[in-house]
């Protein structure tokens, strides 16, 4: 569990608008979660898209596949030590599984039909999903919850049933590598929650990698192994929820978010944080809504 | 049948297909017999020559190319709505119609308005002014499907504004006639030798596009979730987009333009089976056959002369869309 299955070094990254990523390294490790977080244009989605080879960078992303549990099938096929960035698009779709902030399906298609599109870096060109892949479907969506969905038009579904979908989507994808942008941007408190237990059961479960990027910093409180704080495209830290300290934890969390107090709280034998937007902060003396209490 | 088109599923969408089938195979049988020269079951029976003659020359020929030309047309537009991830999505956005119309002015003023010629020039304007907009969009790298309609849009103008040059210099009397008359559409000069190339042509695009539908689904994604599901993205869009428009040009180049049933058909196909896999690419073919069938017999019926069929794809076809869209969800 503890050494790193997949390590990102040195990325490097610039967008047309002027805005850089410089020099992002972390590790994650097999079966743990983690979190990148970071204001508004602080370079988590570019990060993302550079890991996943969506956009163009200098440094790699480097899969240590020597800590893949034997038996784990079908993503062995990849040497220890390679780079993603070294990988043809199909190897690379075998290995990543990536949920985008919205899917962007916009024409009418079957729950079953969007699961199954999970399946395509394993066909070949021509070939269609098998009887057994179809049942692995329908079980996926069972096992969501969705079992009775699997005929719907995906679009008429709700923002959270429509991300379980693309999850049973992920989950016979079989990628050892999780890739989500803004998974819980679209839904609501009680589906933001359902959802992350379930990418942490599946992480947990499976022994994935998940690499996310929060809507909400309380989520990866609550579910990440490691949070990787970026800035203005730099990685300024790196924070373990549930061993490092509150005021080391909160004076990393003032670094990116600014005014903000982070409180643990005690609930059914679970520690909890808690972030609040701290109103005094950073603000006494320089009020500039003009406004006095 | 069910598994031979990828339909084993419980539901409307087979009652659909059937209901389709039998109506398109009903209107088959009642084409043959419908046109100037009436022809009776009885006098085939009897070997009437000249009756057999017409049969073959001109009536089967033409019943095949309105059916087969429309379940073209339905089952492309259908890939082009899927690709461009738009529903107004139609040959027009890569140019293939108003190319195809600037060929065929072009074989008019400067070849011969024989129809083989005139189909010939449409064909070929149709395709270049495609390849034109796929090329531009190749250039401008990474605008994903956006950059084929904007380029689409700016070949749609610039083969508008050839066609309009075309029509200036053309004699109003006779080519000037012939242009217009192409452009509104008819089956009117279907013949056996003349549709056998472009029912080839059409045919080998469509097994393509029958064959890719998987990909097809795929590409109605997200761009970056397409290609981290394993699809080439732009080279298969090329590939895709190359085939439904040899389909379409193939069929064009003999009818002239028909408009409508590209837009169609697709929609009442995903109106009625309310998805968008395999059954709901047949279905959209066959619907645009259904379509193309009864406008082309109302148009050689009704009057005393041969009407443009756009008129009756249009009275037939935007009423019933109207009504699907209407009738209450669910």
């Amino acid at each position: 569990m503890e050494q790193a299955f997949f390590m990102v070094e040195n990325i490097c990254a610039a967008h047309r608008t002027g805005f850089s990523l410089r020099e992002v390294s972390f590790s994650v490790e097999a079966g743990t979660l983690t979190a990148l977080l970071g204001a508004n244009g602080s370079g988590k989605t570019t990060l993302l898209r550079a890991i996943c080879q969506q956009m163009r960078h200098e440094g790699s992303s480097r899969l240590q596949t020597g800590t893949i549990h034997a038996g784990q099938g079908r993503g062995a096929g990849i040497q220890s030590g390679v780079t993603l960035e070294s990988l043809s698009m199909r190897s690379l779709a075998r290995l990543i599984s990536y949920i985008p902030q919205h899917t962007g399906i916009s024409m009418a298609m079957s729950v079953l039909d969007v699961v199954l599109m999970g399946f395509n870096p394993w066909l070949g060109l021509l070939e269609k999903p098998d009887g057994g892949q179809r049942r692995q479907a329908r079980q996926a969506l069972e096992m969501l919850g969705l079992g009775t969905y699997i005929q719907r038009d995906y679009r008429s579904l709700s923002e959270g049933q429509k991300g379980l979908v693309i999850l049973a989507r992920t989950l016979v994808e079989d990628a050892r590598l999780l890739l989500m942008d803004e998974p819980d941007s679209a839904l609501d408190f009680p589906n933001r929650y359902a959802i992350m237990e379930k990418i942490a059961g599946m992480v947990k479960g499976y022994a994935k990698a998940g690499i996310l990027s929060p809507h909400d910093p309380a989520l990866a409180m609550t579910f990440c192994d490691k949070m990787i704080l970026l800035k203005e495209g730099r990685c300024i830290g790196q924070l373990r929820p549930r061993i490092d300290g509150i005021p080391e934890m909160e004076a990393a969390l003032r670094q990116i978010y600014g005014p903000v107090s982070l409180i643990a709280c005690k609930r059914k034998k679970r520690e909890h944080l808690v972030l609040l937007w701290d109103q005094e902060g950073d603000r006494n003396g320089t009020s500039n809504s003009g406004f006095s209490v | 049948m069910g598994n031979f088109i990828g339909f084993n599923r419980k539901g409307k969408t087979g009652g659909w297909l059937a209901t389709a089938i039998l109506l398109l195979l009903a209107e088959f049988c009642l084409s043959l017999f419908i046109g100037k020269y009436p022809i009776k079951l009885a006098d085939l029976q009897a070997g009437d020559v000249q009756a057999w003659n017409v049969f073959f020359t001109l009536r089967l020929p033409r019943t095949c190319m309105a059916a087969a030309g429309g379940f073209g047309l339905g089952a492309a537009g259908e890939v082009y709505q899927m690709v461009f991830r738009n529903p107004l999505a139609a040959p027009d956005v890569v140019g293939v119609s108003s190319g195809a119309s600037a060929g065929a002015a072009a074989a008019i003023l400067f070849l011969s308005a024989a129809p083989g010629m005139v189909a010939a020039g449409a064909f070929v304007g149709g395709l270049l002014a495609v390849l034109l907009a796929l090329g531009l969009s190749a250039l401008a790298s990474g605008r994903g499907h956006a950059s084929i309609a904007l380029a689409g849009v700016a070949v749609h103008a610039l083969a508008q504004t050839v066609l309009m040059v075309l029509k200036l210099t053309a004699d109003p009397e006779k080519e000037l006639a012939s242009i217009e008359y192409w452009i509104m559409g008819s089956l009117n000069a279907v013949t056996l030798s003349k549709i056998l190339i472009p029912l080839l042509l059409c045919g080998v695009g469509l097994a393509v596009l029958f064959l890719l539908y998987r990909q097809i689904l795929l590409l109605s994604v997200e761009e970056e979730e397409a290609r981290l599901l394993g699809v080439s993205v732009g080279r298969m869009r090329l590939l895709i987009l190359f085939c439904a428009t040899l389909a379409v040009t193939a069929v064009v180049s003999v009818t002239g333009l028909i408009s409508f049933i590209g837009l169609l058909a697709p929609h009442t196909a995903r109106l009625l089976c309310r998805e968008s896999g395999l059954p709901a690419l047949w279905l959209s073919g066959l619907l645009g056959g259904v379509l193309l069938s009864g406008a082309d017999m109302l148009a050689r019926s009704i009057a005393s002369a041969e009407l443009p069929v756009s008129i009756f794809t249009l009275l037939l076809g935007a009423p019933f869309l109207i009504y699907l869209m209407m009738r209450k969800e669910g």
